[in-house]
């Protein structure tokens, strides 16, 4: 007892080390969840790149999108689940689309490691010029496992050997949108945005 | 009663510790960027990203439809000079401190002057520099050291953009002050 009298400050100040990290970890959990904006299943913020973003914020941003930029670039709108429930890779998922207010745009599927997916056609991401449309301009990108005709980005186990997965999601999208329009500046969280939905799952 | 005084003072100060830990990630993330970089090709000089593809782990979510060039700048012995031309198509060149912040950057496609052909030519200074001393398009970074980054778009032919940051230069300059 009386040792731990003796030793009570650096006891004290390990524990409020330990239980920092612990917060950190939790607020880090919750990723791009507290501060960033909704809009349908996407999510953004309003602050990435800049100076104005908090703490907890731009270490999200360090660990998961280094090196974004501010929104007058780009915005970046990101989606880990549908309807709440995560993108798993024994499901197959429809994005359906059109044009946007944007320079260029496009969507990326990355692993769980924040990498692209490996694959035997070499396809990450679909941009506005690649993809196949209708003749009313609007497309459809199905996303899944196995290779299906039209837009398919493919997805499937993270490229890290050894990347053991925190997350509770097998993969997520990236939404780009370069030099956004005023409706992406003002209003992200009501812009138009593509629609992902749940086709099946085995 | 004692004790519970004790744990409350505990999770209070972890609570607030969060905060510099989440402040201190960043800065530990860039330095690594740097350390990864700088041993590839060294402080002030252009590392050239052309090809995008699963294989691509110098920095996360890299973009298949971008091409990239970055320089670790070290601004401790001087500025560094930054020339590069802009092609057509998508085109900027950001600028980021050692917590991560895009401080400042130019984009082709907002600004009337910077059209395809033009040769963007920046200076760029460290924190203690007079901006008024030098002549030409100046950028005054916050910290003595950082990234900059130039990114080009790859969609369709790419030939234009490759050669655009393979002509783009990233050099420092001897500490002088011009006259």
């Amino acid at each position: 007892m009386k040792k731990l009298h003796t030793f009570r400050w650096p006891l004290a100040a390990l524990l409020s080390l330990a239980a920092s990290i612990l917060f950190l970890l939790l607020s880090l959990k919750q990723g791009l969840g507290n501060s960033f904006l909704k809009n349908g299943d996407w999510r953004t913020s309003k602050s990435t790149g800049s100076s104005e973003a908090g703490a907890i914020d731009k270490t999200v941003i360090a660990i998961g999108g280094l090196l974004a930029s501010t929104r007058e670039d780009s915005i970046y709108y990101i989606l880990n689940s549908v309807a709440g429930e995560p993108l798993r890779l024994n499901c197959r998922y429809r994005i359906e689309g059109n044009d946007y207010d944007a320079d260029w745009w496009s969507i990326t599927a990355y692993g769980t490691d924040y990498f692209l997916i490996p694959n035997r056609d070499k396809r990450y991401s679909f941009n506005n010029e690649n993809l196949t449309r209708g003749e009313d301009g609007r497309w459809i990108i199905q996303i899944g496992t196995q290779q299906e005709e039209g837009n398919w980005l493919p997805v499937g186990p993270s490229g890290s050997p050894t990347e053991s997965q925190s997350s509770d999601y097998d993969f997520d999208l990236l939404l780009r949108l370069y030099t956004p329009g005023a409706a992406y500046l003002q209003q992200p969280e009501s812009a138009p945005l593509p629609v992902v939905t749940l086709e099946s799952c085995s | 009663m004692n004790g519970l005084r004790w744990t409350a003072a505990i999770l209070l100060c972890g609570w607030l510790g969060q905060y510099p830990l989440a402040m201190l990630v960043p800065h530990l993330i860039m330095e690594r960027l740097h350390h990864k970089v700088v041993e590839r090709v060294g402080h002030n000089q252009l590392n050239l990203t052309l090809r995008t593809d699963e294989t691509s782990r110098w920095v996360v979510r890299p973009s298949p439809d971008l091409l990239y060039a970055s320089c670790m700048y070290d601004l401790e012995q001087g500025p560094v000079m930054i020339s590069a031309p802009v092609p057509e198509r998508y085109w900027s060149m950001q600028f980021y401190q050692m917590n991560t912040d895009n401080f400042a950057g130019i984009h082709n496609q907002r600004e009337q002057r910077l059209r395809r052909g033009t040769l963007v030519e920046v200076t760029l200074l460290g924190p203690d520099a007079d901006p008024a001393e030098y002549p030409g398009e100046v950028i005054q970074s916050p910290t003595t050291r950082g990234v900059m980054l130039l990114r080009a778009s790859s969609i369709g032919d790419n030939s234009e953009a490759q050669a655009a940051l393979q002509n783009s230069r990233c050099t420092a300059q001897a500490q002088t002050v011009p006259s």
